[in-house]
This record gives C-alpha cells, structure tokens and sequence, in this order.
C-alpha cells in the first residue's frame, strides 16, 4: 500500500505516530523464543522465574522492540525505511500485559530526508503507568530509492 | 565471579544465518507481523546465531542464568532478502562492573555474501550479581 505511505512533506517536529497495541500472551513468548533462538529460562519456566525475582516469567526484551519495531514499518510501510533504533529496557512486561508501542517526531533534516524519533512502549499496571521502553530513538529515512 | 574484562575487543568466529522463510514466518507470527516483509528485527535471530559461542566462552565466564537485557540497537543498511545466507562475526566491545554487576556489550556485523554490511546490531546486557 505505497500510497498510504507518509511523505516527508507532511512531517513536522511533533508529529505523531499510529500506536500499536499487543495483548501479550504466553504462547507468542515461546514462539518468539523459537523464532528468534533466545530460549534464556527466564522466558519460560515460571519457577526459574520467581527464583530470580519475577512473579513469572517476562517477555523477551527483544519482542517488545519487535513490537515497537513493527509499529514503525507500519507507519513507514517500508522496512528497509526504519535505519536504525536504539532502545533501554526499563520495565518488565509480564503475561496478560497489553503494551502500546508509539512515537512522534523529535527532528527533520530535509537536507538527508530523514527524520528522528523518539519511540517509547507502555503498559497499565495497578493503575501505573510503566515503561517496557522509555526514552528510544528511531531514524527513519524518506530518501529517493 | 565476574566476567573477565581482558576480553575486551575479542572477536567470536563467524556463524553462517539463512534467512529461512520458515522461520521468518515464525518469526512474524510472534510478533504480529501479516504483511510479507522480513521484519527488521529478525536481526535478533542472527545474533543469537552467535550467542552460543559467547555464553559457552569459559575464558568470558559469563552467566547466561543472570542475565538480563538492559539495552539494544540496529543499524540497518539494508532489508533482508529472503533465503540469503550471511555471516554474524560478533565482538566484545566493553565489559564494565558497577554496583555489583556485570555489563557486557556485544557488537554483531551481519555481512552479505559480497561482503557488503546488511545490519550492525549492538547489544548490552547485564549479569546481575549473585
């Protein structure tokens, strides 16, 4: 869907990027242990878990930014537009958390046509909000190609 | 015992990565992905190509059952191509001790067949004290 793609034209400092918002559930956690090969006992074994401080087992941080990741390529509607992206893990993301990946934009250079943002994931717990992912920055680029 | 921070700039061997269609797509599934790109992050996947080599390293002494993930990053030159082969070379490029625990940051080039830099993924993670 190239036309639904944003243009450079139209970005200014503030801009908001569409949020996407996942139900984490236990099975996609193990799936991306699979897929990605990351299969650390802290991910799967609720009782490795409690003994290293957890109520449970956590998501990996890295499904979390996967998460993030594809809210920017859908934005984008281009993977090879997201050039970088640099995130922390702040806060551990538990099953049954429903996570919001989101970002705006923080700076332009029309000169290389690409843009900065800041990206960030949340997450309601006990009437707090938390930060799987606080203060991430992401480049994306709309050169010619 | 605390990593060995000696190691520091210690390169791993390289480790062949295809960007199989079955495991992109399960890959995909985990994240939510319905379109046919190969995410962006399925750099992970080559990075743990590697990992291996680093969470069996005795002369390291890193333990993988402590650690936590603390921060990572992507610099992506290109998008993978589907069924391509490459090659993960990893690095030690810090290991740092602070308030009792063990930070270890790793960078991974993925390399293209031309030897041409398909993503420079850089991870830090920490080895929580015992």
């Amino acid at each position: 869907m190239p036309e639904l793609r944003p243009r450079f034209e139209d970005l200014f400092v503030g801009y908001e990027i569409p949020g996407r918002t996942t139900h984490i559930l236990r099975n996609q956690i193990k799936t991306y242990a699979d897929a990605s090969g990351d299969q650390n006992p802290l991910h799967q074994d609720d009782d490795f878990a409690r003994a290293v401080g957890f109520p449970g087992v956590i998501a990996h941080g890295m499904l979390t930014m996967g998460e993030l990741a594809h809210c920017l390529t859908d934005w984008l509607g281009d993977p090879a537009a997201l050039v970088r992206l640099k995130v922390q893990f702040r806060a551990p993301v538990f099953v049954d958390d429903v996570i919001v990946a989101e970002g705006r934009v923080k700076s332009l250079d029309p000169k290389a046509r690409t843009a900065v943002l800041d990206v960030w994931v949340s997450l309601e717990r006990d009437g707090n909000t938390e930060y799987p992912i606080r203060k991430g920055e992401a480049v994306a680029s709309f050169a010619e190609r | 015992m605390t990593m060995n921070a000696a190691l520091e700039g210690k390169v791993y061997p390289d480790a062949t990565f295809t960007v199989e269609l079955e495991r992109v797509n399960v890959f995909r599934a985990a994240i939510g992905e319905e379109s046919d790109i190969v995410p962006p992050t399925f750099a992970t996947a080559a990075e743990f190509t590697v990992m291996p080599f680093i969470v069996g390293d005795a002369e390291l002494g890193l333990d993988f059952t402590r650690v936590v993930h603390a921060e990572q990053e992507y610099e992506w030159h290109r998008r993978f191509r589907m069924g391509e082969t490459l090659t993960a070379r990893s690095r030690i490029a810090s290991i740092r001790q602070k308030a009792g625990n063990g930070f270890l940051t790793i960078e991974t080039e993925v390399f293209d067949r031309d030897g041409g830099l398909v993503v420079l993924a850089r991870a830090t993670m920490i080895e929580r004290g015992a």
